[in-house]
């Protein structure tokens, strides 16, 4: 790997200062670290879906924590359960970066990047619920609450940032997206820093129960630990997750010169579409492959840099074997080890990109591989290198790949390379 | 709820502070007849037609915007209200 490529005189590196997490595997960085490399799965149980009959019952759920340090009882009010999940992970990752020195810089220089796939849907199905009978009886702060573009717009009116405020919306890779679009905004010149994220919290009746019609979700119901188990031989689905991440993105120069803490670059992304089926992945992989090769070739690097791959991963049938092949095409029988958080996490749908790519960075900072939860035997073993059973030590700094593939044939990858301060104290 | 309940000014003042107290995620002590929303508590204008929207559930009325917004106090939201229910009874 050559450092140097990273270094262009066209564009500014982009540096990764702070990190926030509320997920199903934790409510901080560490504590969701530690859950990735214990590769216990998250799922359980979930009551109100039990007895609304749904075919699904289960779901990865972000543990209780207290929301009052964050979130006055007033603006709880106003939000919905999505914003306030990013709320938190924002002030998280904006305190680990470093509140004091964001706020020095000029606010309209700080923007605000945020996927989600669902934005307020869940919460418009609890109004209907609520108030279908007597519409009119419905919360003043409706429309507020339930606007796709509510969260990013609550992060940035929180911090009085000034910059560009943009949600996106490219279903389960709306996270990736939003990390690789706040990077080429800063990399570009148009931003010097950018709260970077995702989020979702898609665990409601009738958002499960459309997940749950289409059969994309797993029906283990009586082994909801067992049921997310990403390049399996016996996998049936995805589980649902929820939750948040967040990453404060900085010009590199910047950041070095006020000392911050590098936990890496993002130093590559690309997107593009399968433009083939609505929720189906191209079978052979091409397009998803064409996107791993721009991410890579965009961090000026070659496959053979990249130390280890975070799938996208879901537990589908249809995705893990189009991922495989995917990877196959760019690794051409010389793909790195393979890891997949879903195991562990469940999907976040717009929330899984950012999280993935916080975690994977802490990864590859630290030279671990965690293993896929659950995961026994993978029938595409002979196409991608997964990494079974415990967790594979690798050379620590080397890049990482971070995928997402969403309905509507949504490919978004993103490249990490990992810098001094992803490795952490005491976690090898 | 009907407003054969709400005839004293302590009953209506209640329920003032209720709804007001409920929008602002604070305890109806806090609210009192001095209680400023702008000025104590920045109180923004659909935070302010919530805080309507609640009085008018709660006392089976209509309450004007005028009503809501020219009201320079609790206390005087309560008169203007009072005079409101007197109006109507």
């Amino acid at each position: 790997m050559s450092t140097d490529a990273r270094t262009r005189p066209d564009r500014e590196r982009v540096a990764v200062t702070g990190l926030g997490i509320k997920c199903p595997a934790g409510n901080g960085v560490e504590d969701a670290y530690g859950a990735l490399l214990a590769a216990r799965s998250t799922a359980s149980a979930v009551k109100h879906l039990a007895e609304a009959e749904l075919r699904v019952t289960i779901a990865c759920l972000v543990p209780e924590f207290d929301v009052e340090p964050y979130v006055s009882r007033r603006e709880r009010r106003q939000i919905d359960r999505a914003a306030e999940l990013l709320l938190c992970a924002a002030s998280d990752a904006v305190a680990d970066a470093g509140a004091p020195a964001l706020a020095a810089l000029p606010p309209e220089r700080v923007g605000v990047q945020i996927g989600t796939g669902l934005g307020g849907l869940a919460a418009m199905e609890g109004n209907t619920f609520d108030h279908g009978a007597d519409p009119m009886a419905m919360p003043v702060h409706t429309v507020p609450r339930t606007m796709a573009n509510s969260p990013a717009s609550r992060v940035a009116l929180r911090f009085g940032l000034r910059g560009a405020c943009t949600t996106y919306a490219t279903a389960c890779a709306s996270g990736t997206t939003a990390v690789g679009e706040a990077a080429r905004r800063i990399r570009y010149g148009e931003l010097d820093a950018a709260v970077a994220g995702g989020v979702d919290t898609p665990v409601t009746t009738i958002v499960m129960a459309a997940f749950a019609k289409m059969r994309a979700l797993s029906a283990r119901n009586d082994e909801p630990d067992r049921a997310s188990r990403p390049f399996d031989t016996d996998r049936d689905g995805f589980v649902m997750g929820e939750g948040a991440a967040v990453l404060v993105l900085e010009r590199r120069d910047l950041a070095l010169a006020r000392g911050a803490r590098i936990y890496g670059e993002v130093a590559g992304y690309a997107t593009n579409c399968d433009g083939a089926h609505i929720v189906a992945p191209h079978e052979d992989g091409a397009l998803a492959a064409e996107c791993m090769r721009g991410a890579i070739g965009d961090a000026g690097l070659a496959p053979s840099d990249v130390g280890h791959i975070n799938a996208h991963g879901t537990s589908t049938l249809l995705n893990d074997r189009a991922e495989a092949r995917a990877v196959e095409r760019v690794f051409a029988g010389a793909a790195p080890p393979l890891t997949a958080f879903k195991g562990v996490t469940g999907h976040l749908i717009g929330g899984s990109g950012a999280l993935e790519a916080a975690l994977a960075l802490l990864c590859a900072g630290r030279g671990v591989v965690p293993a896929v939860a659950n995961t026994l035997g993978s029938p595409e073993a002979d196409l991608v290198d997964v990494v079974i059973g415990r967790s594979r030590a690798i050379e620590s700094g080397r890049p990482v790949l971070s995928n997402s593939f969403g309905f509507g044939g949504q490919n978004a990858c993103v490249v990490l390379v990992p810098g001094p301060g992803a490795r952490g104290t005491g976690n090898g | 709820m009907t407003t054969a309940h709400l005839r004293g000014r302590d009953e209506l003042a209640h329920v003032v502070r209720t709804a007001v107290s409920g929008v602002l995620g604070i305890e109806p002590e806090e609210v009192d007849d001095a209680t400023d929303l702008h000025d104590d508590y920045g109180i923004d204008s659909l935070e302010l037609m919530e805080v309507g929207a609640r009085l008018e559930k709660a006392l089976a009325m209509k309450i004007p915007v005028s009503d809501l917004t020219s009201a320079h106090s609790v206390g005087h939201a309560i008169d203007l209200l009072a005079e409101r229910l007197a109006a109507r009874s």
